[in-house]
């Protein structure tokens, strides 16, 4: 049996040093890392950071993936004995509280935190109409607020200087979709111009993905949308308008949808026989789910693009170093965009408090403004850009499930860790 | 003409499903002049019990229909005879009955979430994708056999409705309770037991709802509305009304495609609802006494 007492009485002495340096006078030192649900005065060795997931209610499995990047970072940054805060190391601590997925307790909630609970900084909850109700309270309070998780263009065209994102915008999504399939047209392996049918959600993300889409197409001239349909969520049948598809022929199929109408649509699309040269279902279609629910042949060779794989580990070493240390905490699992999203969104605020050396919110507030950094994104880098309404542009990766039910990267080339396949050879047979 | 044709048979199709999910609420209003909001719930716990005793137990979904039927028939009694019997009747009984049985449906849909968590699960069986190719139109099997499903139960509320003496007390109470007291009928035994019924349906309803599409806890609340809408449309308490009523709304759901936005051809169905509503408010097919 391996003898774990020098690395115990090694870990005692880091956390002693910790608590002598965060708690000179003898004050009780915070909690390292974990959320807390407990309010409480910050003392001046730490630094009180407040956050909503949904951790209840229809968001709960994305908010608890949340949750695991969120207390991922402040475990880490408090095992290094908090963060570097003008020479000084301040613990961070976190108070989480579940807004239940709901759009008015998420706002109630940010404005508890911030009033009640006397939070310095804000983290943001996840979806986007969440996101966008929250983030109003934390520009009122002018309190910074850094989220991952609304993606919508419309949270950052309000000019609010508070409010900064890490999710990319969808009409990114779109158009890392549409520029893999414009360098397989362009190596002749697609008709030029190609047609497309394009249906969306009837949300924000299905606007924007039509956008992204439809602007590419204007742009470029090679494509002809010939279907332009939306749907409601939560479909319960699709034929009538997959009948529209299978009328026009199209040689790409490209959908935004959630996972519930991606699975019902994907369903009824392979019942009617339908094949087209390229099939996409936006953020959808790598999903492990998804294949059991529609049979590994049946999801063969749909593209997605999302906002981070844990594929990045092996061309991206802040990716690499997060899939590490997730793994480690969480016993081998994988990451998936969710946690690496809830990481880099406190790894971000922690940085520019660094950079700030102060908790002062307009010196935060700035740095965050002029924040450029690795990072695990795609690209590597993270910025708010001013003209983007201080939403990140990062790229998206592209993925392709393959037959051995795989789903490589296949763009941006410089993540790629796979080739994509255009046309669908499945659509021959 | 094929469109036509492949348009007409998802109508149908869908009407079996939309059918499906109206006959538990229809029967319960015909009966006990209660609007069941906890139908949604109960829709939602159907698709969780065939899902657990597909996945757990590997019975095929069509085969778990009687034991969740059975099941959701035990939950209805239990439900009305704890809860609903001790509501009083008439007008005010009819708000409270509202708030009580909204407040339970809101129970269940949180007990779902703490054991099932909020994450969307598939039904997934063989014939999933599977499609039948009848002159070139594929139809899929596992619509076609939610449609045979609808005509089955349609045929088993018709016989036991009007072949059966329970069928007749049922509809006896529906008429007049206060006479069939008078008579010997036991009114508080046909109660519990059309609630028992109505329930039972709605919980096959669920497993048929889940054989087609993924479903979570908040599965059931716009199947609530749809089947609001069917059993509006058909007149409340006629069974065959609300067949026809159901046939009527996919037929017009699924051609509004061909003239209006596909967004806006699901908000078809609440406009006709309004028109019925505005222009004949006993429904189609008239008020009836589940004739």
């Amino acid at each position: 049996m391996p003898n774990y007492r020098p690395v115990l009485f090694l870990c005692a002495l880091a956390v002693a040093a910790c608590k002598q340096q965060s708690s000179p006078n003898g004050a009780g030192a915070p909690q390292a890392g974990g959320a807390s649900t407990q309010a409480a005065a910050p003392s001046g060795n730490e630094i009180l950071i407040g956050a909503t997931l949904p951790l209840t209610g229809s968001e709960s499995r994305t908010g608890g993936f949340y949750k695991e990047g969120y207390e991922l970072a402040f475990e880490e940054a408090n095992q290094k004995c908090g963060i570097d805060v003008g020479g000084k190391k301040m613990q961070v601590r976190l108070t989480l509280l579940d807004d239940t997925s709901a759009q008015a307790t998420a706002a109630s909630l940010a404005d508890r935190l911030i009033n009640s609970d006397k939070v310095q900084f804000l983290l943001g909850t996840y979806a986007t109409n969440l996101v966008e109700a929250q983030s109003v309270v934390a520009e009122q309070n002018a309190i910074p607020y850094v989220n991952g998780g609304g993606a919508a263009t419309a949270i950052y065209k309000r000019g609010y200087k508070w409010v900064f994102g890490l999710l990319a915008p969808v009409e990114l999504l779109a158009e890392s979709i549409m520029k893999w399939v414009d360098t397989e047209q362009q190596a002749g392996k697609l008709p030029k111009p190609a047609t497309i049918a394009l249906l969306w959600e009837n949300t924000s993300h299905g606007k924007d993905f039509r956008k992204g889409v439809t602007e590419w197409a204007d742009k470029t001239k090679n494509y002809k949308v010939v279907v332009d349909e939306s749907f409601e969520l939560a479909g319960k049948d699709f034929s009538a308008l997959l009948g529209q598809v299978k009328a026009a022929k199209a040689d790409l199929f490209l959908a935004d949808a959630h996972l519930p109408d991606y699975i019902t649509m994907q369903r009824q699309y392979v019942t009617a026989g339908l094949c087209n040269k390229v099939q996409s279902y936006g953020a959808r279609g790598a999903e492990k789910q998804a294949a059991e629910s529609l049979g590994k042949k049946n999801v063969e060779y749909i593209l997605s693009a999302v906002w981070w794989s844990a594929l990045l580990a092996e061309k991206n070493p802040e990716a690499k170093k997060f899939v590490d240390l997730f793994k480690a905490k969480y016993g081998g699992r994988s990451p998936e965009w969710y946690q690496a999203l809830g990481y880099e969104t406190a790894r971000a605020l922690f940085t520019a408090i660094t950079q700030a050396g102060s908790t002062d919110r307009e010196q935060v507030k700035q740095k965050l403004a002029a924040l450029k950094i690795p990072s695990l994104l795609p690209g590597g880098e993270l910025t708010f850009p001013a003209e983007f309404g201080q939403q990140t542009h990062a790229p998206f990766v592209v993925q392709q499930n393959l037959p051995d039910g795989t789903a490589p990267i296949v763009a941006p080339p410089d993540s790629a860790t796979g080739k994509g396949t255009a046309p669908n050879p499945n659509c021959a047979k | 003409m094929e469109r036509f044709v492949e348009l007409l048979i998802a109508a149908i199709l869908l009407a079996g499903l939309y059918a499906t999910m109206a006959y538990g609420l229809g029967l319960i209003y015909g009966v006990l002049r209660i609007v069941n909001l906890n139908h949604g719930g109960i829709i939602m716990a159907g698709a969780y019990a065939g899902w657990w005793m597909h996945s757990q137990l590997g019975i095929d979904p069509y085969l778990s229909l009687v034991p969740v039927a059975a099941a959701g028939f035990v939950l209805g009694m239990v439900i009305y005879l704890l809860l609903v019997k001790r509501l009083p009747r008439g007008a005010a009984g009819g708000v409270q009955s509202l708030l009580l049985l909204f407040g339970v449906w809101l129970v269940l849909r949180n007990v779902a979430y703490l054991m099932f968590s909020g994450n969307d699960q598939t039904l997934r069986t063989s014939y999933a994708t599977r499609a039948l190719d009848v002159h070139g139109v594929l139809i899929s099997v596992n619509r076609l056999a939610v449609f045979g499903v609808a005509l089955l139960i349609l045929a088993f509320l018709h016989l036991l409705l009007t072949r059966t003496y329970l069928g007749k007390a049922i509809r006896a109470v529906a008429q007049n309770p206060d006479s069939c007291t008078l008579v010997g009928i036991p009114v508080e035994r046909i109660y519990a037991l059309t609630f028992g019924l109505g329930t039972a349906l709605a919980a096959a309803a669920g497993l048929l709802g889940a054989a087609l599409v993924p479903f979570s806890p908040s599965f059931g609340a716009s199947e609530l509305l749809k089947s609001f809408v069917v059993v509006v449309l058909g007149g409340l308490g006629s069974v065959a009304g609300t067949a026809l009523a159901a046939l009527i709304l996919a037929l017009v759901e699924v051609f509004a495609i061909l003239v209006l936005p596909a967004y806006l051809t699901a908000a078809v169905g609440f406009v006709l609802l309004v028109l019925v509503l505005v222009l004949r408010p006993g429904g189609l097919f008239g008020q009836r006494v589940l004739g």
